[in-house]
Order: structure tokens, then C-alpha cells, then sequence
């Protein structure tokens, strides 16, 4: 109480005390120059064989922090529109559990390549899948489900499918459902 | 000006400002937003933000959380022009763009301006990217939530569950309660008082330390440089408080804004003394001129952050900066456990530097930026230009020949000078503003209130109150 005997204003000090805060703020150091939530987001949406940027790339290769960032956001992507989800690597490593679906990898044989099949029952199948292994990103596009099922060659002439077979074959390869 | 908020905090707002690349106006905004400096209901924003949504995805046919969340972060929607030419003239069921804004029909309606819906995908933005995307996940299934569904209902929610959300974060972020406490203890001392005095600045810190507070005497002069904007900014703090009487003060808001942006703006000292750091010191300068050495930033950062009390208050700032530095002294040796004089021994002020030697140092700086704007000017300008004077050229061509006499590092290389000075003379020029007002405050302070005895006077006052503050460890 002031000696006028008007309360000493708690609601007058809690606005004070915001619009110094975000004073402060405004005066805070700019953010360091590194890819924004809004390029890796585009990057997280490309389709697969589009044109990337190719510093976005990069940073999440070199960048430890910006690859958690990316991968981040692929998650969430995927947990958006839930059931599917990231891959937990565990089993034989020519199958393995992605959120609710199976991925099998099936060997070639004398007349046919490797096979991959993908098997869950949700809502919407994946289009795209996105397999990362250290420092290597790999996006392919998935075909239309046959009754349930996705099956995708690993065509040997095809260097890309052949590198996610490689991939999705080692425990610690991550792997994004979209 | 530091308190109110930690570092994580600074960094989310940072990343969107500069991501979308908002006005200053829009800046202050966001920041307000997330410390919560709006009125009369700090939740309204997040309560439009949901109902912007809600309009968004029955516009988009947004049917999931991902569409949503790639409106939030497209940089193309960051201005209203982009908004109008990707949105406008749209109507569907529910909601509609027309020349002015964006409208949700359904529920009770509710409409924004294109500039009102760019804000408000700032806040999208920030509220799905804060904690370095660490709610990431969380937030953009709420957005799906709202795009399976988009009504005024799950508007309404939507802007229940961020307002809950963000008073969250203010929780983890933004440690307001100290100042709080002591934006109260100022207020309590005015009295309903909006003019102050340099003396009403030190009387509220002596009364803080008294308690055992240990506040920086700084730090209580910035409360006061935060109070005298708001103050003048409504023309008294009389309705601050009340909240009706914030709302029906139309434009407040607006003013608000505009007032936090200028101040920022008008912020010469840590701005410009930071773009000037890679030129005195930092890693940037190894091909730079040294224009400013490490110890002429920190004065000048010293003697300019309570902008802009160095031309309003020049005795706060001779204190803040002489005493200042005792206390964070003091502070410094307390958190390391020892190094440098004892307690008792700096509790004394006996190293404080006393006002006519900061004045006279501050001289030497005026002096020195005004040496180093004649050089700038004179690498900008050929002295044998069109049109100059005779008094002109002269100047030019001795700022010229000045430069041979400056010992520093990168003076002896015409290219890198060039290079150097073309990079910060606009901070240059401003810096020797400022400290040329600060130079004439000083001045005239002297005339009214002469220096020495004024030092001796605050010595007595400080000292004392250190004694008493920090009598505990001094006996140790």
C-alpha cells in the first residue's frame, strides 16, 4: 500500500514486467545463419527424383543438430498423420517393425531381385519411403498397395533400390513411412 | 537489457523473425505474444490463431495436420500480399478471403485482416518450432485435430489447448517473477508517480540491496528505463493496470508496438557495438582495421546500454557504469570463490571510477569516433571531388594524412581500411552521435551538479550499502 493508500498494482507490475521481457527479447542476439524450420519442413515434403536444395542437403549430412532438427520433423510428419511412425530396428535384419507395418526384405532368387514388402493395416498407405543411415538420405516412392500389400523390387539395375535394400538391412538405418 | 527470458527462449524467437523476415512492428508483436505483454487478455492471440486455422483449412481443404503445419512455415505466406494473392477471393462453406482478410463464417464468425493472418502464422510458426522443435509433434497433432474438424467448437479448443501451451513455455522460459517483484518495488516507491530521478533510480536499488536483494544496480536502472517507456507511452501509467480502461484506450496496442519496434530500432549501444566487436577484436577482424579496441567497445557498450538514459539520465549512467562495475566485480568473485582484491576490500569502491574520469573518458571516445568518421569520410570522398569547399578538402585531405598516425592493427593497408570502414561507418556515425549526446549530458550535469563532489557523495552510498549487502563474506 503507498501511503495514499491505493494498492501498490500487482497487474501494473506483471505488464511491466512482460514488456521488459520482450523488450529484452527484441534486444537478444540474432539467431545463428543455419537452415530454417521452413526449408527443412520443404525438404521433408520433396518428392522423391525432385530438385533439392542442395545446402539444406548438405547441412543435414555435415550438421548433427540440423539432421535431429530434419529428422524431427519427418517424425512428426509421420506421427501427424499417425498410425505411421519411425522405424524401431529390431529382429532379423531382413525384416523389421515400422510403426504398425512389417518390411520384409525377400533375397533374389535365379530370376527375380530382391523383393521388398511392406504390410499394414491403416487408414491411407505410404507413399514415399526414406531410409537414413548416418550421414546417407534415401527417398524412394512406394507403389499402390495389392490387396493390402507393397511391393517394391530392388531392381539391381536400378542403384538407388538396390542402396535401400543395403540400407534398410543394417539395424541402425532409420527408416520414414510418409 | 537482460531478465525475463533464457536463452532457449531468445533463439525460437530469433529463428522465426529472422526465417520470415518480419518488420520490426511485427517483431515486437511476436514478443509480446509470447512474454504475454498483451491486454486486456494475454490469450486472445492464440484464441485467433485457432479460429485462423479453423478458416484456413476449410479454405485449403486442409484435411491434416501436415497441410496445416506447410501454411504455418511457408515463408511465401509471411507477408500480407502473399496471403491475399494465394488466398484471396476464396469461398467455400464456412469460411471465405476477401479484399480485406480472411472470415470463418460458422460458430460466431470471426475475421482478420491479411496482415492480422500473417502475424498470427509467425505465432503458428513460433509455437510449432519453440524448444528447437521439441513440441513439434505435439503441436502438429493438435493442428490435425483441428483440420479433421475445423468448426468454431474445435477452434475454440485449439485455442484453449496453445493458450495452456504457451503458458507453459512462459513457465519454463520466461522467469518473470523477478521482475516482477521488482517493477513492484518501484512502483511502490513512485507512489503514482511517473516522473523520476536519477536519485529515485538509486533509492530503489539501496532499498532492494536492503532487503537482500542482490540486484544489480544496472539492472534496476533498466526497470526504469522499461517503466519511462511505458509510462510515456500511455501518457501515465494511470489504466496500465486496469484492463477495461486498456481496452477502450483505442490504439493502444498498436502504439505499443510501434513503441518497442522504435526502441529496439533506436537501440545504438549493444546493436552497434556488436557490429562493431569483429572490428576491435572479434575473429571476423583478422583482415579488418581496428577501429575499436576490445576496451573501447566494452565503454562504450558500458556507458550506452540504459539507452536512452545516457542522454536523458547521464548521472544513472556515470553510476551504472563506475559502481556497475565494482558490483559485478563483487558478483564475479563471489561465483568464482575468489581471484582479485577481497571482499571487503572491493565493498569499498576504492577502485570505482570516479565521474570526472569517466567524463574525461569519455571525451577521449567522442574524440576518437570523431577522428575515426573524418577518416571514413575522407576513403569515402576523394578529396578532389566535384563541388567540395576549400574547408572541405582540407578536412578530407588532413583525415587522409591522419591515417599514417594511426598506430593500430590494418591502418597500414589501404585495401583492407576500405574495406573496413565501407562495412561500419553507419555504425560509426551513429555510435558518434550518441556519444556526443552522452558528452554534452555529461556536461551539463556538471554545471548543475559538479562531478567531484557528486562522486564522493554516491561513493559514501554505495559503499555502504555493499558493506551491509555483502557484510558476511566481507568478515570472511
Amino acid at each position: 500500500m503507498t501511503s495514499e493508500g491505493e494498492p501498490v498494482s500487482d497487474a501494473a507490475a506483471r505488464l511491466l514486467a512482460e514488456i521488459h521481457a520482450a523488450r529484452g527479447l527484441l534486444r537478444a542476439a540474432p539467431a545463428s545463419a543455419r537452415p530454417g524450420a521452413a526449408a527443412l519442413w520443404a525438404h521433408a515434403l520433396r518428392e522423391p527424383g525432385a530438385p533439392v536444395d542442395l545446402a539444406v542437403a548438405r547441412a543435414i549430412r555435415t550438421d548433427p543438430d540440423t539432421a535431429r532438427r530434419y529428422r524431427t520433423l519427418l517424425a512428426g510428419q509421420a506421427l501427424a498423420h499417425a498410425p505411421l511412425a519411425i522405424a524401431a530396428a529390431h529382429g532379423p535384419v531382413s525384416s523389421r517393425r515400422i510403426g504398425p507395418f512389417a518390411l520384409e526384405i525377400l533375397a533374389a532368387t535365379e530370376d527375380a531381385p530382391p523383393l521388398l514388402i511392406l504390410r499394414g493395416v491403416v487408414a491411407r498407405p505410404p507413399r514415399l519411403i526414406e531410409a537414413i543411415l548416418g550421414d546417407e538420405t534415401l527417398r524412394l516412392a512406394l507403389p499402390a498397395p495389392v490387396e493390402g500389400v507393397i511391393l517394391l523390387a530392388l531392381d539391381p539395375a536400378v542403384p538407388e533400390a538396390v542402396r535401400l535394400g543395403d540400407m534398410l538391412r543394417d539395424p541402425a538405418c532409420a527408416a520414414f513411412l510418409l | 537489457m537482460t531478465g525475463g527470458y533464457d536463452e532457449r527462449c531468445a533463439a525460437d524467437l530469433a529463428a522465426v523473425c529472422e526465417g520470415r523476415d518480419l518488420s520490426r512492428e511485427d517483431r515486437a508483436w511476436l514478443a509480446r505474444v509470447v512474454t504475454g505483454a498483451v491486454r486486456p487478455n494475454r490469450d486472445k492471440p492464440l484464441w485467433d490463431l485457432a479460429h485462423a486455422l479453423a478458416a484456413l483449412a476449410r479454405l485449403t481443404a486442409a484435411g491434416e495436420a501436415r497441410d496445416l503445419v506447410s501454411l504455418a512455415l511457408d515463408p511465401g505466406l509471411a507477408r500480407p500480399a502473399g496471403l491475399a494473392a494465394r488466398l484471396g477471393e476464396g469461398r467455400v462453406q464456412g469460411a471465405a478471403a476477401d479484399a480485406r482478410g480472411l472470415v470463418l463464417t460458422v460458430g460466431a464468425g470471426w475475421r482478420t485482416t491479411w496482415a492480422g493472418l500473417a502475424r498470427l502464422l509467425a505465432l503458428a510458426e513460433f509455437l510449432l518450432t519453440a524448444e528447437d522443435l521439441g513440441q513439434f509433434a505435439l503441436v502438429s497433432g493438435w493442428f490435425g485435430d483441428l483440420a479433421a474438424a475445423p468448426d468454431g467448437e474445435a477452434a475454440a479448443f485449439l485455442g484453449k489447448r496453445l493458450a495452456r501451451h504457451l503458458a507453459a513455455y512462459r513457465n519454463d522460459h520466461l522467469p518473470l517473477a523477478p521482475l516482477e517483484r521488482r517493477f513492484r518495488a518501484l512502483l511502490g516507491h513512485l507512489r503514482g508517480r511517473t516522473d523520476f530521478g536519477d536519485d529515485d533510480i538509486l533509492a530503489v536499488w539501496c532499498a532492494e540491496m536492503e532487503q537482500g536483494e542482490r540486484v544489480g544496480f544496472r539492472t534496476v536502472a533498466e526497470h526504469f528505463v522499461t517503466f519511462e517507456a511505458a509510462a510515456c507511452l500511455r501518457g501515465g501509467l494511470d489504466g496500465l493496470a486496469a484492463a477495461e480502461s486498456l481496452d477502450a484506450h483505442a490504439g493502444w496496442e498498436e502504439r505499443l508496438d510501434a513503441s518497442l519496434a522504435d526502441l529496439v530500432a533506436g537501440e545504438p549501444a549493444e546493436a552497434l557495438v556488436d557490429l562493431l566487436a569483429g572490428l576491435a577484436d572479434g575473429p571476423k577482424s583478422l583482415n579488418g582495421p581496428k577501429i575499436l579496441t576490445g576496451a573501447e567497445r566494452d565503454d562504450l557498450a558500458d556507458l550506452l546500454r540504459l539507452e536512452p538514459f545516457h542522454r536523458s539520465r547521464p548521472l544513472t549512467t556515470l553510476r551504472a557504469t563506475s559502481f556497475g562495475r565494482v558490483q559485478s566485480g563483487l558478483a564475479n568473485r563471489l561465483r568464482r570463490g575468489g581471484g582479485g582484491p577481497e571482499i571487503a576490500e572491493r565493498v569499498a569502491c576504492a577502485e570505482a571510477e570516479t565521474y570526472p574520469a569517466l567524463a574525461e573518458r569519455v571525451g577521449a571516445l567522442a574524440a576518437h569516433l570523431d577522428r575515426m568518421l573524418r577518416i571514413a569520410a575522407a576513403l569515402r570522398v576523394p578529396a578532389d571531388a566535384d563541388g567540395l569547399g576549400p574547408e572541405v578538402r582540407a578536412a578530407l585531405a588532413a583525415a587522409l594524412s591522419d591515417i599514417r598516425r594511426v598506430r593500430r592493427a590494418g591502418f597500414d593497408d589501404p585495401d583492407r581500411l576500405a574495406a573496413g570502414f565501407a562495412q561500419a561507418d553507419t555504425a560509426l556515425l551513429r555510435l558518434a552521435e550518441e556519444v556526443g549526446r552522452l558528452q554534452r549530458a555529461v556536461a551539463a550535469l556538471d554545471r548543475q551538479r559538479p562531478l567531484a563532489p557528486a562522486f564522493a557523495a554516491d561513493r559514501d552510498v554505495f559503499a555502504r550499502t555493499f558493506a551491509r549487502a555483502y557484510a558476511s563474506e566481507a568478515a570472511a
